[in-house]
């Protein structure tokens, strides 16, 4: 596993520094978890912690940040950190369940596949072969604009045309464990398939699965923040998207109002951060091989 | 073999063309409210009801719905993609001149973050677990952390705004009016969005060719090479990385349907008139023949790559000929 170049010397001043960095997995996977915790935290207290209301007009426009507007206001005199801290929600709720639906989809796709083999399986990584072609982006783009589906919504079709890509790796996954002893004993018992499926090969690969949610939840934030920043986010919401897209359009840039263009960023990269770190400090624990692949 | 290979490949190609169709006649069909009564809605307040019957009749939307479908699918094959209601110009047309531009990001972007990202992504796996690997990795997991419109603009304001080493936006200077158009102008202009677009695709690349690395360096062949007396760089580029490479060749082309995605918000951020800010533009005026073509047309380009990517990987692999 080690590699060849790393002498004894080295690795004592190595551990060190993985201590501190991913391959450590305990800081890293800790320290993100705390992250995303506390994101967690203020969406959920976001009404309690939010000075102002986030779409009221609370002094006058473009303020530089004091006291009463810790991040000044904008445009149209709304507090910014108010609306950042708002904005939390609607970052959560387009990651996690895009996320939450992308994976139940892969998991039940990949199971079936990997358990069935043969045609089936055949017939099913074709499919996804076809579908991972259509650009999933641009389709969103589409969609969304043509229904104008509110954050929920969207998030769903998110899930739906974007997620396809974990069907692969669970597939492989599962491919492995329906030849395994205990399933070939299990059948050998006479239990069906659907109880197979469902009580010994699902909690076998619940760890990757549980990674694979933490990356798409990462992804999808990503992107419906950016449905956000092009302009077509859900406008009964505040987000982090159209936040940026406010600010970079209405003068944030020009007049270097940097108290309004950096928190909405930095808060989607900070959140994105973390739940990249702790995905990967998770895959390393569970999997020092790196078997799954990350596009 | 190889033929049916080619066959296959083709079929699976028309079959993803002929999804992408099928769902945006679905979406025509299905959206809220009714097309031409919207489109009216541009020249009456409230548009009369036999002036809709009259323009339903001329489109042909009054027939049945499957006799619809095919007279849709002839025209997108026969290259009638519709009219744009912005450019009031053929969608085929606009989209096809946007894409050239939007080239001229995304190729340069493309062969810089792969040859980059196999190196620097071979070199990490190889040295695993060393401080490089390390920091490379954290580096690359932060970089594919920044979304990529944030990314954009804080280049954008560091580079052009505050450095002033860049212009800020657009294709040429307005001095092109006068001079024609420069390519070494061109090429300022378009330096910040490649580079952006590189920093968004190159992490990628990194992940899977480290990946792919930390198996094939535990290969039977690389301890071969080992027990021969090899020197380390001699075994890392002549021997691990060239079989290390080659699942990267097939992930570039999967990428470029990522980097597409970059593109509409590196292109936006930048002016530059690619199909990406062409993309914007028409969510912008609600352009939705427009926003369709933009759809084919990136299925197109992601099926092209596909296929490109397999044929250069028999020129990558020797033991490889096109469909074994």
């Amino acid at each position: 596993m080690r590699s060849f170049g790393v002498t004894p010397h080295a690795r004592s001043s190595i551990r060190v520094w993985r201590w501190v960095t991913v391959s450590g997995h305990n800081v890293a996977l800790y320290l993100s978890l705390g992250v995303i915790l506390v994101y967690c935290a203020i969406a959920l207290f976001a009404p309690v912690i939010a000075p102002f209301d986030p779409f009221a007009m609370s002094g006058s426009p473009l303020a530089p940040p004091d006291a009463t507007h810790l991040l000044g206001t904008n445009d149209l005199a709304q507090d910014i950190f108010s609306r950042l801290i708002w904005g939390t929600r609607a970052t959560l709720i387009l990651g996690f369940l895009g996320a939450a639906v992308s994976v139940v989809m892969d998991t039940i796709i990949g199971i079936v596949a990997g358990y069935y083999g043969g045609r089936v399986d055949e017939v099913v990584m074709r499919f996804v072969d076809v579908m991972m072609t259509i650009p999933a982006f641009p389709l969103l783009l589409v969609v969304t604009i043509f229904f104008r589906p509110g954050i929920y919504v969207t998030a769903v079709i998110m899930g739906l045309f974007g997620g396809l890509n974990g069907v692969r790796i669970i597939r492989s996954q599962v491919l492995t464990l329906a030849v395994s002893d205990f399933v070939v004993g299990t059948k050998a018992l006479g239990a069906g398939d659907g109880y197979i499926m469902g009580r010994h090969i699902l909690p076998n690969i619940l760890p990757l699965v549980g990674v694979k949610f933490v990356t798409s939840a990462q992804h999808f934030m990503l992107v419906g923040i950016g449905l956000g920043f092009l302009g077509i986010g859900d406008q009964n919401l505040v987000d982090w998207g159209q936040m940026i897209e406010r600010a970079s359009q209405n003068g944030g840039i020009i007049l270097g109002l940097w108290w309004w263009l950096i928190p909405p960023g930095l808060a989607v990269t900070v959140i994105s951060l973390a739940l990249a770190w702790f995905a990967y400090a998770w895959e390393e624990r569970i999997n020092p091989r790196f078997q799954v692949m990350r596009v | 073999m190889r033929l049916a290979y080619v066959l296959r490949r083709l079929l699976y190609s028309a079959l993803a063309f002929g999804i992408s169709v099928t769902i945006m006649f679905a979406i025509l069909h299905f959206m809220p409210g009714d097309y031409i009564t919207q489109y009216l809605e541009a020249i009456y307040t409230i548009a009369p009801p036999e002036v809709v019957e009259a323009y339903n009749h001329a489109y042909g939307l009054d027939r049945p719905l499957i006799e619809q479908y095919f007279s849709y699918l002839i025209g997108v094959l026969q290259g009638d993609w519709g009219y744009s209601l912005s450019y009031s110009r053929p969608v085929l047309d606009v989209v096809c001149e946007k894409l050239v531009w939007t080239l001229v990001l995304l190729l340069p972007a493309t062969v810089l973050s792969a040859i980059v990202g196999i190196v620097i992504g071979a070199y990490s796996g190889w040295k695993r677990g060393s401080k490089a690997d390390i920091a490379l990795l954290n580096g690359m997991i932060f970089l594919r952390a920044i979304p990529s419109y944030w990314l954009a603009l804080v280049i954008l304001i560091i580079f052009a705004f505050y450095l002033g080493f860049f212009p800020l936006g657009g294709y040429v200077s307005l001095s092109a009016l006068d001079t024609g158009i420069d390519p070494l102008d061109v090429m300022s202009h378009a330096a910040l969005p490649i580079f952006t677009l590189f920093l968004f695709s190159v992490t990628g690349i990194y992940y899977l060719m480290r990946n792919s690395m930390l198996m094939t360096a535990g290969e039977d062949y690389i301890v071969t090479a080992r027990s021969k007396g090899l020197d380390d760089p001699a075994i890392l580029w002549r021997h691990a990385v060239r079989n290390a490479m080659l699942p990267t060749v097939t992930m570039i082309a999967f990428q470029c349907a990522r980097m597409l995605a970059g593109s509409i918000f590196v292109e936006t951020v930048f002016s530059w008139p690619g199909l990406g800010m062409l993309t914007y533009e028409a969510i912008e005026v609600r352009d939705f023949p427009l926003l369709q073509g933009i759809l084919l047309i990136d299925t197109l380009f992601v099926i092209v790559a596909n296929i490109g990517a397999d044929m250069i990987y028999p020129f990558i692999d020797p033991r490889v000929e096109v469909g074994s």
